[in-house]
């Protein structure tokens, strides 16, 4: 019976052991939290911001503005955090509860209202008027998407529109000439058969669901149909165009066989797919040009042309902007930041690296040009025909739903109509109880 | 006659499945590093080479270019030496006096601290979480070693180890009245050796292999440790095989060393963690 | 001296007593009284009673969760407890080259399970993957491992069978080598064979060590994680077939932000551990010998 005793003490603890560390220490560290005062932005004391991005291609350009940025003022330095997007908004919310918020950080349009509406940014428009910046050297959509209640809260950092990217080796080796800007979805579906090559493990184009702004929401677009209503109060995916649209994506896999199914693609995502020349066309952003041209497997054999269209042209534009903490420590030297974030020198940089197509107007030109192999023109051009892209209170429980609902039908697990209804029902629920 | 060729073929027979074995535990070790050293074109190749035609080191050269593989390396070494010290020290203190001093609540506080290993992980992570968020230690090696520093696992084993020591082997010292840190650190740590040993190496262990701590607090890649750096790299380089399998090349790669060197100690210690009761 | 005794002892055990209580105890008790609240993105909470609890009742996604890490441990447990008999009988036994055996049935063991995870989903892969390259010499069908939605929870369990052997077989064989040999020399006396000896000598000895691996097993696997994570991933059309309760808590926790919801995922969890530990003690009289 001792034994047995022992024994049970043991087991209880290796319960633990068998899952994690043991914690302990003592904690006697004094944490600091922001009191919301700000320091005086005419002195001189060393200061040191932190800057929150996501993106590890654009950490090389995001070090460098803050380099350029240190020369003219010497007194603040700042530290480049790098989160994963999957995490990166998640963690920010958890650090505004704890108060600490990077000084300036990465938006993007999804979760702006959320964070504006809890006063969590800090507002810019006095900063603006007594700067004297002028807002109209940024395209408005994109000023618009850092705008809450008519206060500008946030500089547009830069843009990016979908294309329809290619494989020009595979296009030639099947004899079909490549796409260009007269392209409907038929010939997309057209040329897509012609490109499948079953022996080989070839496939006309990808029809994934992971991110609507790559894929669906353009088809939704183009066919005439909404992503979300204007009044943000319902979304469209119980409409026929919605329905037609997701029909088309879904029939590339089931009825033409002529996308990898949704299981293969999850083995192999379609952008390796595509970059190991099994995918003939591929969907996304102009965000990948840059990546595309550092994967030596394709530089040269790839190109981009505007997406097809149907009932009219469309792709989703979405854009980036640079906005500080309201609660920092230092938001007058988070200010000096911002303002240079905003200036022309800084979206210089972002567009002769090549890393992102800058906000600023008249400084496209110089990410276009920066990889002349690819007709990057075309994503500057789809301004004319670009819609913003879909945002609400808390688009992102919206968007997880979403995929979720999509990737069982797209895998065969449920029929699509269901699926679709069970989106708009939830959806249109959140939606409901942001309101509220 | 029949006997011996009875006793033979049991013999081989064994032989062929402990080989059979063998060989399913060795295959991915020995595909991860094949993989490592080929291109990408000849890891999706179908059929697939086993060996590759000409070793391409570079990927090895490559990932410490894309990710601070360096930094990697160094947190998880700090982490672990600093939470393996501690633990050393932490534990075989409260262990020598649970095992060799009676004091009033003795009873009560020892299993206070058993009824921490009742409890599964996730039913302190959120907590401990906004604990770090509060003092700011997210994405630092603060919030990675201190609440590793002390353990109640250890604290239980090396006070099993104390308390198989005979009695007398202090008496001595304690008529010349000796104290007892004197005590605890002339006489009993020096006996406790094959303890402290076994401690060390799971502890080590456990820290160099941990996964959903250091996910959650840091995501700054300059303080990732190598767990949660595979993580990143399975998320940016998604289908770059030769890439991801030279990156689990590096990062298991101490370890097995480790365990190649001190085998013994290895399976004594997990031999420990099991029976000793 | 005894005085001296006392604050010699509170002194000894004060560092791990108070990392005990700060964190450990302290945050145990604030997840208690958590899974009562309900969070905002942004860390601002309310008390809301028994919601979560009652939300919980009808969340068919946490229940499929829960079917999930039941199975997985169903299959896992016993499975791999039953391979690691084998092994170590088998490596118990006098035969040449037993410690190069033993040490490549351990690696597993020391291997990051990050790593593990990301080889395996790499072997598994169903276009270049190696187990389909040599299932290929036998039949032209490509199996989708870890995305067919039947068989992606069995892939994964077989993984973690893997990983676990050599742990289980290293105490199995400390507790075999502690089989005292008369009692096989008794049992050769009265003409058993080795079946017979096997049943009713070495099994129910073996009985504790089977016992104390049974219960840290099952409390392990119910615990499951990090394989899930790595291998089947959030966008995984399978995910719903193969996620597992911790699986659920670190969605809500740590992507959802909804804290609250996910700390009573964690007490959901908490009880089913303890209710399973405390029924192995209560049937162990049964079937455990001590000598």
């Amino acid at each position: 019976m001792k034994k047995g005793m022992s024994l049970l003490l043991l087991c209880l603890i290796i319960i633990l052991t068998a899952c994690s560390q043991s914690g302990g220490g003592n904690g006697a560290t004094s944490g600091t939290s922001g009191n919301g005062g700000s320091s005086n932005a005419g002195s001189n004391k060393p200061v040191t911001l932190r800057y929150g991005i996501w993106d590890e291609n654009q950490a090389p350009a995001m070090k460098q503005i803050a380099a350029k940025f240190n020369e003219t003022h010497p007194n603040i330095t700042v530290n480049v955090e790098i989160t994963p997007f999957d995490q990166y908004f998640q963690k920010l919310e958890t650090s505004a509860a704890g108060n600490s918020m990077p000084d300036v950080f990465w938006m993007n349009p999804a979760n702006f209202p959320k964070f504006a509406s809890n006063d969590q940014l800090l507002p810019l428009s006095d900063y603006i008027a007594s700067n004297n910046i002028d807002m109209n050297n940024y395209p408005k959509p994109l000023v618009d998407f850092f705008t809450y209640q008519d206060k500008v809260y946030g500089f547009p950092k830069d843009f990016d529109t979908i294309g329809l990217w290619y494989n020009k080796q595979l296009f030639d080796e099947a004899k079909v000439p490549y796409p260009d800007g007269t392209w409907d979805w038929n010939k997309l579906l057209d040329a897509a058969k012609k490109l499948t090559d079953p022996a080989k493990g070839v496939y006309g184009i990808g029809a994934a669901v992971d991110s609507g702004q790559t894929s669906y929401y353009n088809l939704i677009l183009q066919n005439g149909g909404y992503v979300i209503s204007d009044d943000r109060k319902s979304m469209g995916y119980d409409k026929p165009e919605a329905a037609q649209a997701l029909q088309f994506w879904y029939d590339l896999i089931h009825k033409y066989k002529v996308s990898p199914t949704i299981a293969q693609m999850t083995d192999t995502t379609p952008e390796s797919l595509f970059e190991s020349g099994k995918l003939a066309m591929y969907t996304t952003g102009s965000w990948e040009a840059v990546a595309f041209n550092n994967t030596d497997l394709i530089k040269d054999k790839v190109d981009v042309a505007p997406l097809p269209q149907m009932v009219k042209k469309a792709t989703i534009i979405n854009g980036l902007g640079n906005v500080a903490a309201k609660n920092g420590k230092h938001t007058a030297e988070a200010w000096e930041f911002l303002k240079f974030l905003g200036s022309k020198e800084a979206a210089e940089i972002m567009g002769s690296t090549g890393t992102v197509i800058p906000a600023f107007n008249g400084t496209q030109d110089l990410w276009v040009k920066s990889m002349p192999n690819y007709k990057l023109q075309v994503f500057i051009d789809a301004l004319s025909y670009a819609v913003n892209y879909p945002i609400s209170m808390d688009f992102r429980s919206i968007q997880q739903t979403d995929t979720e609902q999509l990737t069982k039908a797209f895998s065969g697990q449920i029929p699509l109509p269901d699926a679709l209804k069970a989106m708009t029902e939830k959806d249109n629920a959140m939606l409901a109880a942001e309101k509220g | 006659m029949t006997m011996n060729r009875s006793k033979f073929q049991v013999k081989w027979f064994i032989h062929l499945l402990l080989a059979i074995g063998a060989f399913i535990m060795v295959v991915p070790f020995a595909w991860m590093i094949l993989t490592s050293l080929k291109s990408i074109g000849e890891a999706t190749q179908v059929p697939p080479a086993i060996f590759p035609r000409s070793y391409h080191w570079e990927n090895y050269v490559n990932i410490f270019g894309t990710l601070p593989f360096m930094s990697f390396y160094w947190n998880t070494i700090v982490t672990t030496i600093a939470k393996t010290a501690g633990q050393l020290l932490f534990c075989s203190l409260a262990a020598y006096a649970f095992a060799r001093i009676e004091f009033p609540g003795k009873n009560v506080l020892f299993i206070v601290l058993l009824s921490v290993l009742m409890v599964p992980q996730q039913t302190y992570q959120i907590p401990l979480y906004l604990i770090m968020v509060k003092m700011n230690w997210l994405n630092t090696l603060t919030a990675l070693i201190v609440p590793g520093l002390t353990s109640a696992f250890g604290t239980f084993l090396l006070r099993q180890f104390f308390m198989s020591l005979p009695k007398d082997v202090e008496e001595s010292a304690k008529i010349d009245g000796c104290n007892h840190f004197v005590i605890y650190y002339r006489i009993l740590l020096p006996l406790a050796k094959p303890g402290l040993v076994s401690l060390a190496i799971l502890t080590a262990l456990w820290s160099w292999n941990d996964f959903l701590w250091p996910i959650i607090v840091n995501n700054s890649p300059d303080k990732m440790t190598l767990s949660a750096g595979l993580a990143s790299l399975q998320g940016q380089y998604e289908t770059d095989y030769p890439m991801l399998m030279a990156g689990s090349v590096l990062a298991t790669a101490p370890m097995l060393i480790l365990f190649i060197f001190l085998q013994r100690n290895f399976i004594e210690g997990i031999a420990l963690s099991g029976t000793k009761g | 001296m005894r005085r001296g005794d006392y604050t010699w002892a509170y002194l000894m055990i004060a560092p791990t007593m108070l990392g005990t209580l700060l964190f450990h105890i302290w945050p145990v008790l604030q997840s208690v009284y958590l899974s009562f609240t309900t969070w905002n993105s942004f860390g601002n909470y309310k008390w809301s009673g028994l919601d979560n609890y009652r939300r919980m009742a009808h969340d068919a996604e946490v229940w499929s969760s829960l079917g999930n890490t039941v199975v997985f441990t169903l299959i896992t447990v016993p499975v791999g407890l039953a391979l690691s008999t084998i092994a170590a009988v088998l490596l118990n036994q006098k035969i040449r080259g037993i410690p190069v055996y033993r040490t490549l049935y351990f690696l597993p063991v020391i291997t990051m399970p990050a790593a593990i995870a990301m080889v395996w989903k790499w072997l598994y892969n169903g276009d270049f993957g190696l187990l389909n390259e040599l299932l290929g010499l036998f039949s032209s069908a490509k199996v989708q491992w870890l995305t067919n939605p039947g068989l992606a929870l069995y892939s994964t369990a077989a993984v973690a069978v893997w990983s676990a052997i050599g742990y289980n077989m290293i105490i199995i064989l400390s507790g075999l080598q502690g089989i005292p040999s008369h009692l096989y020399e008794a049992a050769s006396m009265d003409g058993a064979g080795g079946m017979r000896k096997f049943f009713s000598i070495t099994l129910p000895m073996l009985s504790p060590t089977f016992f104390f691996l049974s219960v840290i097993s099952i409390i392990s696997t119910l615990q499951t994680f990090e394989l899930v994570f790595m291998m089947i991933g959030a966008n995984s059309p399978v995910i719903g077939r193969t996620q597992t309760i911790v699986y659920d808590f670190f969605k809500y926790a740590f992507l959802m932000n909804d804290k609250g919801y996910a700390t009573s995922i964690a007490m959901l969890l908490f009880a089913i551990i303890l209710v399973v530990t405390v029924i192995q003690f209560r049937v162990q009289k049964k079937w455990v010998h001590y000598e």
